[in-house]
This record gives C-alpha cells, sequence and structure tokens, in this order.
C-alpha cells in the first residue's frame, strides 16, 4: 500500500495515517472487552471508531482461530480465489470491506498453520493461505489502477512511487526506488554526488562480470543444443514445428546433419 | 527440458488444470531447499535448491513426490518428446497399439502430460503379490501402468470405433475443436476432464460455507467517481483533512550504506 501512497495529496497522506490508527485502536477495543479492570473511555476513541466495525462478529482473541468443527478435520473445502474482473466491478467501499475480510481471514489461517504445526497436527489444506494471497494482490492491483487512473487524468502523473535505472560504484545497473526528502537534490550531499566508475579494480571487476555472464548463456545454449541432438536421436520423426516452438534458439536443419543427433536406427539407413 | 529457470513451467497445463490448487502453492509445495543461510544479517542469502525433479505418476504437491525428489539426490535423465498439441483428456476412450492387451479399448482416467503419459483403466497391468508369509499365500495386487501416448496409445474415432489420429481444428463458428484425421469428426472433450477434487463438473459445484454467494459476487456495485480509492473512503467514513503538507521532494539515493564517508 505504501507504494500507492506516494504522490497523494496532503489531505489523503494524513487521512490514511489517521486510518491506520484508527483500525488498530478499533482492535484494541475488540480484544479487550472482557478486560473488566480497564477505565471507562481509556482509549479515548471519536465517534466515527465507534461506530466503525470491519467484522460482525467480535469473539476477541478466538477471532485468530478456525471454528471449532474445523479442528481435526482432514480437509477444509473451499473455493477459489477472488479475479480482477469480479473486483474490478465492486465498489471502494466493498474492496475496503473485502480486504479486511481477506486480511483476517489470511491471520487465522497462518495463526491455524502454527497451532498445528506445534500440536504436531495437520493443517488441512494449505493452498487456502496462497488463495487469500492471491485474493490480496488482485484486490491491491485493482485499486491501484483507479487511483492511477484519477492521477493520470488530474495530474498527468501516474502518482505511484517513481523508480529508476542507476548503476552502482561497480558498474552494475539495476533499478532503484525514489525516496522522499523534505529538500531538493542539489542540496542533499549524500544524493547529489556523482558516483565515477573508474579504477583498475572496477574495470577488471566489470570485464569478469561479463565474462561470467557470456560463459553462462554459452553453456545454457549448450546445454539446449546437446538436448535437442539427443532428442532428434531417441525420436527422428519428431515434430520440427513442436520443437522450434520449444527451443526457438536452435538451428534444426544444423543439428540435423551433427553425427550426434544420428541414432542407430532404420530412420538413418541409407 | 523445461526452463529451468522457471520452476512451474516444469509443471503442465493439465496438471494445474486438474489440480484447481493455486500456481503459488504449487510450486511452495513441490520446491526442495537442501540448505539455506540463517535469516541474519551476517549471512549472504544463499539457498542450495533441487533444480532437476523427476516427475512420475505422483503429483507434484503429494508427499510422493518430495520422497521421490529429495534434495542432493538425481534421477537419470528423461527425454520427453515434445508435442505441438496434447489431445488425450481424462475419460477419453483410447487403444492399446503394444503390450499384452495391444488391441484392446479403455478409458483415460490418469493424466502425466509432463511425461506423455496416460493411464488407462484396467489395461497394461502389473500383478504383484503382497503380504506373503509360509502359512499366508499374500494378496495380488493390480497395478495399471502409464504409457506413452506418442506410440503406445491412440484415441478412438467415436464413429466407427477405430483408432485415429487425432488434432486441434477450428469450426466455422470459430470453436476450437478436437477432431479425427482420418475421417474428419469432431471427438469431443468427455465431462470427466473438467474434473477436480473439488468438483466433478463447474455447474455441480456445491458453495461451501465460506464462499460468496454468486448473487453477491456479480452484483455490480462500482460507480466511476472522479476520486481515488483513499478519497472515497475517507468521505465514507466521515473524516475530513484540511492540513497542507510540507514540499516534498523524490529521488534516488544510492549506497546508503556508505555513510561513512561523509
Amino acid at each position: 500500500m505504501s507504494a500507492l501512497l506516494k504522490g497523494l495529496s496532503s489531505v489523503l497522506a494524513t487521512n490514511l495515517i489517521k486510518f491506520e490508527s484508527l483500525f488498530i485502536s478499533n482492535r484494541t477495543l475488540q480484544f479487550s472487552v472482557k478486560s473488566v479492570s480497564a477505565p471507562k473511555n481509556y482509549f479515548r476513541l471519536g465517534q466515527p471508531a465507534f461506530s466503525f466495525h470491519s467484522s460482525v462478529s467480535r469473539r476477541g482473541l478466538e477471532e485468530f482461530f478456525d471454528d471449532k468443527k474445523n479442528w481435526g478435520e482432514l480437509e477444509v473445502k473451499v473455493g477459489r480465489s477472488w479475479r480482477v474482473d469480479e473486483l474490478r466491478i465492486k465498489s471502494n467501499e466493498d474492496l475496503h470491506k473485502l480486504w479486511y475480510v481477506l486480511l483476517k481471514e489470511k491471520n487465522m489461517l497462518l495463526t491455524m498453520e502454527h497451532a498445528s504445526q506445534e500440536e504436531c497436527r495437520l493443517f488441512p489444506n494449505p493452498e487456502r493461505i496462497d488463495k487469500v494471497e492471491e485474493s490480496m494482490n488482485n484486490l491491491e492491483r485493482v485499486v491501484r489502477e483507479r487511483n492511477r487512473a484519477y492521477f493520470l487524468l488530474e495530474t498527468g502523473e501516474t502518482g505511484e512511487r517513481p523508480c529508476s535505472r542507476v548503476t552502482d560504484p561497480l558498474g552494475r545497473s539495476y533499478t532503484m526506488q525514489y525516496t522522499e526528502h523534505f529538500v531538493p537534490i542539489y542540496m542533499n550531499r549524500r544524493a547529489s554526488k556523482k558516483h565515477v566508475h573508474r579504477g583498475a579494480a572496477v574495470v577488471r571487476f566489470r570485464r569478469q562480470m561479463k565474462e561470467k555472464a557470456f560463459l553462462e548463456k554459452k553453456r545454457y545454449y549448450n546445454r539446449v543444443r546437446n538436448h535437442v541432438c539427443q532428442l532428434l536421436r531417441r525420436f527422428p520423426e519428431l515434430d520440427e514445428e513442436a520443437i522450434q516452438q520449444q527451443y526457438p534458439e536452435v538451428n534444426l536443419t544444423r543439428l540435423r546433419r551433427m553425427k550426434y543427433s544420428r541414432g542407430h536406427h532404420l530412420y538413418n539407413e541409407g | 527440458m523445461p526452463r529451468i529457470t522457471s520452476l512451474l513451467k516444469c509443471v503442465a497445463d493439465m496438471t494445474k488444470k486438474s489440480s484447481n490448487l493455486p500456481e503459488s502453492y504449487i510450486k511452495r509445495a513441490m520446491e526442495r531447499t537442501g540448505w539455506k543461510t540463517p535469516s541474519a544479517v551476517q549471512y549472504r542469502k544463499v539457498q542450495l535448491k533441487k533444480k532437476k525433479y523427476k516427475f512420475s505418476v505422483h503429483r507434484p504437491w503429494t508427499q510422493e513426490f518430495r520422497d521421490e525428489n529429495w534434495p542432493g539426490t538425481q534421477s537419470p535423465k528423461v527425454f520427453v518428446e515434445p508435442l505441438l498439441d496434447w489431445t488425450f483428456f481424462k475419460g477419453d476412450r483410447v487403444e492399446l497399439l503394444t503390450g499384452p492387451d495391444k488391441g484392446k479399448q479403455g478409458i483415460v482416467n490418469y493424466v502425466v502430460q509432463e511425461r506423455n503419459w496416460v493411464i488407462v483403466e484396467g489395461l497394461n497391468c502389473t500383478y504383484k503379490m503382497l503380504g506373503e508369509e509360509f502359512n499366508y499365500p499374500g494378496m495380488m495386487i493390480k497395478d495399471e501402468q502409464p504409457l506413452l501416448v506418442t506410440t503406445q496409445v491412440t484415441l478412438v474415432d467415436p464413429s466407427d470405433n477405430k483408432p485415429t489420429k487425432a488434432e486441434w481444428r477450428y469450426t466455422e463458428e470459430g470453436e476450437h475443436v478436437r477432431v479425427s484425421v482420418r475421417t474428419g469428426r469432431i471427438i469431443p472433450i468427455p465431462k470427466q476432464a473438467e474434473e477436480t477434487p473439488d468438483y466433478k463438473t463447474k455447474s455441480t459445484y456445491r458453495e461451501q460455507e465460506k464462499d460468496t454467494k454468486e448473487s453477491e459476487l456479480t452484483r455490480i456495485t462500482f460507480q466511476p467517481k472522479l476520486k481515488t480509492f483513499e478519497m472515497d473512503i475517507a468521505e465514507k467514513m466521515g473524516i475530513k483533512e484540511d492540513r497542507i503538507p510540507r514540499k516534498t521532494f523524490w529521488y534516488p539515493v544510492q549506497h546508503q550504506d556508505y555513510e561513512y564517508e561523509y
């Protein structure tokens, strides 16, 4: 979510901080319902926090665990994850609610997994965790799409955290995400310092890196070529289109001529 | 040889589809890490993972697959003939071309696309005695063996019940169908091909307790607004914010750990 926050106007950025604290306090409220010793108005919550509940049932810490009827089961059946198309037709409010439903489910599953490990029991259907995570990723993608559309329309920028290709002192290039600063770049001594990639050691290092990459590529190609030769040897009448689709880098007509790819069978007689 | 770089590409589409499992789970379940550095600051992140996996009749997320693929073990290399299109599905009627059951027809009940294998119900079996003792003759176990789709088995044309080769073609309506090469008749994909551990057919799937109801799922609640997600939610929850933040600047700062230089 933090990536989404960049570029938000002041209103939103602070609102989100407020949101988070709100959820935390809401949760604290839930889990401390049973404690009698807490004085009245201990948590000092405003009206909106009281009125908002992300969940219907409030069972305290029990919410971290699954239903008791699922304990010790060998199989707990659930459906598939939410798809992007299904999430796109939902309003922001629905997505917001769904996010917390999913988050709570994920917390519950991870707790159950840990608990069953502690007890040396089987955790039924561990793929449920992946399903929830997939749903959450899809949901985040949809929210991002909407925010991108808004910012592109209003400001002409995506509103996402910018990144660019940079090179480190050893001359290796990689993608780096930008960070937020109070001063512009020319006032920031550390950020504005130029790293010049020179020196015998750096030159040697870069040459060896290049050589390593080259050798890896060459070895990879040789491996593929040998494999295709062996395939031609074993299956002389195989579908050339199929093999070309799977290994587009090999030259089949050339490999056919190699002695390595000719087997001892009738196909090669005469 | 599947590309080693992507583990999930080694697992065939048919396997993924018949399992109805998320891909990330398949990857997580089949991965075997032999050794990795402890997660602490002083260690470089290094993992010794098994790269070449042996695929047999066991599915990649099962314990049997794990047992066959212990990290540090190697199995002999298998050459699998690359095929352009896969034409064999669960529930298909096929004829055996080799072996003691040559000429017999049966129904495919298991497909292993990673090895170009199908298993035909009740055909091409091995028999072995189990639990033999001096006063007990033991029990005979019948086990179906896999068959290669390229040479040992062919599809059967539904019009004349004779073996034929099949390929994928388009009908005039633009439908992608499996067609018998010899007669040109369409060989329909059996209903059983759709079967997964969760349901027999998609239409007969019974909604579970935690599933979202279909009416709820298909209801359109989205209305386009000129607001970001956060603005919309803030408005819904009655949160107002008028503070103006300080101007900030976004740029990359490299080599944060070289601070001692300054």
